[in-house]
């Protein structure tokens, strides 16, 4: 039990390694000399070998990275050339819960509006539901989140006046405006995952209802709702989680796409600005940030996997 | 057991004035255009033990899942009648039919492992007839799956409460799916192949052990079955299936001493006996569901078949206490 | 089914029961094999079919709706947007099957070399396998921009080094399972040289959950690269690029929806039927993924 719970630590430290080597990478590669931009136009061989030994951009590439290493896990990720921002501070405290704020309101009106659909059209094949589901999963899915976006936007925000078009109110601290703001953006990014919970749902409960144990249930007297939402349900639950973990890059994908289109201030705005700018020192700090995420809420979804199946608890 | 036999045998032989706990009436179910089960007529009593022998497909399965109420219309077609203590099971609303499975209709399925819901505890799957048909409470259910789970043999019933099936062995899983169907004293209990997914070695255990608990509870028993030895040594009465028909119904002795139907006699020529020369394998297999005989399901395949089989099926006749489905009784 | 019982034993037959049977069972993949066509045959003729010059701009006819001057109208640089879809959609095939390809060239390269040889070399390519699949590929694809710099085909590398690291992971993993079958180590005994053995054994085997995954990834491909054009991370104007065309209609989506409308529908469209296939090629020759009962 130990080695295999040690054995994950020390995979899970890895793939940090490489995230952080990877991000390291980005920076090496990325075109412009940052002493040059720091300088400005005018400078002198001996101010340019000076900052270039200040930054510790003389030493051996190892070297480089350890210190820049130490520097990013001590929260010192540099200062934005542009806004004289502080970069964590940016990145962490500003726009990473924007974005997680957009990511799990959109999880939650995806589920939902998903779950129930998938049970209705695995219970009622060919049916009206089924249609739905089956046509919400092939159009959400294929559906490009930021023409809906723009959609949604022109038929709500503009036409019908009902929501804000853009900008962002933090839920935090004004409550019910923030949630006004980010219905639209929930909506668009939420549709994606709609399709694809109500046909995981669909296609997992139609197999688990084939089961002998669901029939089992039934013998033993247990009404049908309970038989479908508890016995079924909870067998469909692991699939379900599997497939939205997995699916995470898509997830981001499209919350990139929607911050853009509705102007939230999240990690993607933040990315695509900062690409646009040629920042790269904050561009890289988005894709730290971005596979850190990555990496804990594979691991998250893995965790609640082995919770969820109780064949794979370690007791 | 040599005593109930010959009992039934006289109520057989005799118009019965009190009326069966399951009385099947030239029941048939069809899917669709495959007839399934074709005018199967039988009748149990109280405290009497039933074997559905035949081969696999021979349509014992689906008797036991029709009478529990687990097919029926719209996904298949039901004729005839089954009646459960005078109740009319065919036209039950589902509402009332669920109040008798699990409380007084119990099954206990073939394959424990796949009919234990993995992700509950077996406490939580013992506990739920209690509470759905006695309406224990929370701390009474717990008590009473101990105590079922002691009953059919579960060492530390309460350390096992809270197992998940897998922990369990699969001879311990077969135990937990008998306490489940046991649960609410079920008076008719149906055991569909109980041992046939089990280890050679415990197989006699769990067979004594559900006749131990049908007994104790004074329940009737229908025990699907594939062997018919098996079957005479367990069950009071033997009804012979074949492809959807009964074609021999009556006391186990006789009807394994000096079967009357040549499928009967087929499947006892099967039995590898200590001692036998020959093992002689029917000829032939049954026949696909929508290209069955007009006449006599076994015909094709029987060894005295003339054209009269093939054309009308053959009524159901008493002889020697029991009844058989031939053409050409000798 | 009749067609089935005259099946001959010539390769071309085969063929036929193998590949394009099981895709024909499935009607929706049927639907979306036909719209694809539809889009491939107005990209090849584009030249042919347009009206106008794709980026000839006419400020004199800015914002005009459909006419038969401008069959879907024009946008803010009075660029016809009928030709603008046609030509748009001939970069996005290109852009979606070439970055596949070459991602898959590439990926498969080096799964190959890591399921083969083994050792340091295995660990390594994972290593960095391990590394490209550690980021979303959006984000992946925009750090590849940063670096490479904006242009069509910068576009198709980024897009093109974000897949290589599922097909290696892949291939791989096809090769470990392939290398130790009996027939592969039996053919090593009789001296068959290793490149034949890769060719004539590990290639066909691995070779069909790779065409599949392909076949899902260029819908993928498409999103990002209009996704990525959208942003301004992609395509740079005046290119004909459903994404630019998008983010250019946005500004004008009261007065002007169709600017965005033409291509927004028209990539919409596109990625439902590449899906659509997607999933047919799927449920028609990967055994591993369960079909939809």
């Amino acid at each position: 039990m130990f080695q295999a719970a040690s054995a994950k630590l020390a995979q899970t430290l890895l793939v940090l390694l490489i995230v952080s080597a990877a991000s390291f990478a980005f920076l090496k590669l990325a075109p412009g000399d940052p002493v040059g931009i720091m300088l400005g136009s005018d400078y002198s061989k001996t101010s340019y070998d000076q900052l270039t030994h200040e930054l510790g951009l003389d030493r051996p590439v190892v070297q480089q990275y350890g210190n820049w290493l130490a520097d990013f896990v001590r929260g010192d990720w540099g200062t934005s050339y542009i806004t004289n921002q502080d970069i964590f501070e940016l990145a962490v405290m500003q726009a990473l819960p924007v974005t997680l704020t957009l990511a799990a309101l959109s999880l939650l009106i995806a589920l939902v509006i998903g779950i129930p659909t998938g049970v209705m059209a695995a219970l009622y094949r060919n049916s009206w539901a089924d249609v739905l589901a089956t046509t919400l999963a092939i159009g959400g899915n294929a559906f490009p989140s930021f023409y809906l976006g723009i959609l949604l936007i022109w038929l709500f925000g503009v036409d019908l006046g009902w929501f804000p078009v853009l900008g962002f109110v933090a839920p935090w601290e004004d409550f019910w405006l923030g949630m006004w703001h980010l219905v639209l953006p929930a909506v668009t990014l939420g549709a994606w995952y709609v399709g694809l919970i109500a046909r995981i749902t669909r296609s997992s409960l139609l197999e688990v209802l084939g089961q002998p144990y669901i029939l089992a249930a039934r013998a033993r007297g247990e009404p049908g709702w309970r038989v479908v939402w508890v016995h079924g349900m909870r067998n469909v639950l692991m699939p379900l989680v599997t497939v939205i973990g997995l699916q995470l890059g898509g997830m981001l994908r499209g919350a990139v796409m929607t911050e853009v289109v509705f102007a939230l201030p999240g990690l993607g705005m933040m990315v695509t600005t900062a690409v646009l700018n040629r920042e790269y020192i904050v561009v890289q700090a988005g894709i730290m940030l971005t596979g850190l995420l990555f990496v804990a809420v594979n691991l998250a979804v893995d965790q609640t996997y082995q919770f969820l199946d109780p064949r794979l608890r370690r007791r | 057991m040599d005593c109930a036999v010959a009992l039934t045998t006289q109520a057989a032989n005799m118009p019965v004035s009190e009326e069966p706990l399951l009385d099947v009436r030239d029941f048939s179910l069809r899917r669709g255009q495959a007839v399934v089960l074709d005018g199967v007529s039988l009748a149990l009593q109280p405290g009497e033990t039933l074997g559905l022998i035949g081969e696999s497909g021979a349509g014992k399965s689906t008797l036991a899942l029709a009478l529990i109420g687990l097919l029926r219309a719209p996904e298949v077609q039901l004729e005839g009648s089954l009646r459960f203590r005078g109740t009319e099971l065919t036209r039950l609303k589902e509402a009332d039919y669920r109040r008798l499975r699990g409380n007084k209709i119990g099954l206990i399925f073939q394959d424990a492992t796949a009919a234990l819901n993995p992700c509950f505890t077996v406490g939580q799957q013992i506990a739920e007839p209690l509470k759905r048909h006695l309406g224990l409470s929370k701390w009474d259910r717990r008590e009473r799956a101990a105590e079922l789970m002691h009953s059919v043999g579960i060492p530390e019933p309460r350390l096992r409460l809270d197992a998940y099936p897998h922990e369990l062995s699969g001879g311990m899983q077969q135990r937990v799916m008998i306490a489940i169907a046991l649960a609410c004293n079920p008076e008719l209990l149906l055991a569909d192949e109980p041992t046939s997914a089990l280890d050679v070695t415990i197989q006699a255990q769990i067979m004594e052990l559900i006749l131990d608990r049908v007994r104790e509870l004074n329940s009737s028993a229908i025990f699907v079955l594939h062997d018919l030895a098996l079957g005479a040594q367990v069950c009071d009465r033997i009804a012979v299936m074949y492809a959807g028909q009964i074609v021999e119904e009556g006391p186990s002795e006789r009807v394994l001493a000096a079967p009357l139907h040549p499928y009967t006699r087929g499947l006892k020529s099967c039995v590898v006996e200590l001692g036998s020369r020959t093992l002689v394998p029917i000829p032939g297999q049954v026949p696909p569901l929508d290209a069955m005989p007009a006449g006599c399901r076994f015909a094709p395949r029987c060894p005295k078949a003339k054209a009269i089989c093939g054309e009308q099926r053959p009524r159901a006749e008493i002889r020697d206490g029991r009844q058989v489905a031939c053409w050409f009784i000798d | 089914m009749s067609d089935a019982l005259n099946i001959t034993a010539t390769p071309d037959s085969q063929w036929k029961r193998r590949f394009l049977q099981p895709l024909l069972r499935q009607r929706s993949a049927v639907a979306g094999l036909a719209i694809i066509v539809i889009y491939v045959v107005a990209a090849v003729f584009a030249p042919w079919l347009a009206t106008h010059d794709p980026t000839a701009q006419d400020l004199m006819a800015s914002l005009q709706g459909p006419s038969a001057a401008h069959w879907l109208g024009t946008d803010s640089y009075g660029q016809d947007l009928y030709s603008r879809l046609l030509y748009g959609a001939q970069l996005a095939l290109i852009i979606g099957f070439a970055s596949v390809a070459l991602g898959l060239v590439v990926g498969v390269a080096i799964g190959l070399a890591a399921g083969l040889m083994g050792g340091r070399t295995e660990w390594v390519l994972m290593r960095i396998v391990d590394g490209l699949l550690a980021f979303p590929e959006l984000i992946l694809a925009m750090a590849f921009m940063a670096v490479l710099g904006l242009g069509t085909e910068n576009l198709v590398y980024a897009l093109a080094l974000s897949f290589v690291g599922p097909f290696a992971r892949m291939t791989r993993g096809d090769v470990l399972q392939v290398k130790n079958q009996p027939y592969i180590e039996a053919a090593r005994l009789m001296g068959v040289p290793t490149a034949a053995i890769i060719w004539r054994h590990v290639l066909p085997n691995v070779v069909s959950p790779i065409l599949v995954q392909a076949g899902m990834r260029v819908s993928i491909a498409i999103l990002l690269e209009s996704g990525l054009s959208f942003l301004g991370i992609g395509v740079v104007p005046p290119t004909p690029d459903w994404g630019l065309m998008i983010a250019e209609g946005r500004a004008f989506i009261t007065m002007a929806p169709w600017i965005s409308g033409v291509p927004g529908v028209a990539l919409a469209i596109l990625l439902v039927a590449l899906n659509l296939l997607g999933d047919g090629l799927r449920d028609a020759f990967d055994p591993t993924t369960q079909k939809d009962a």
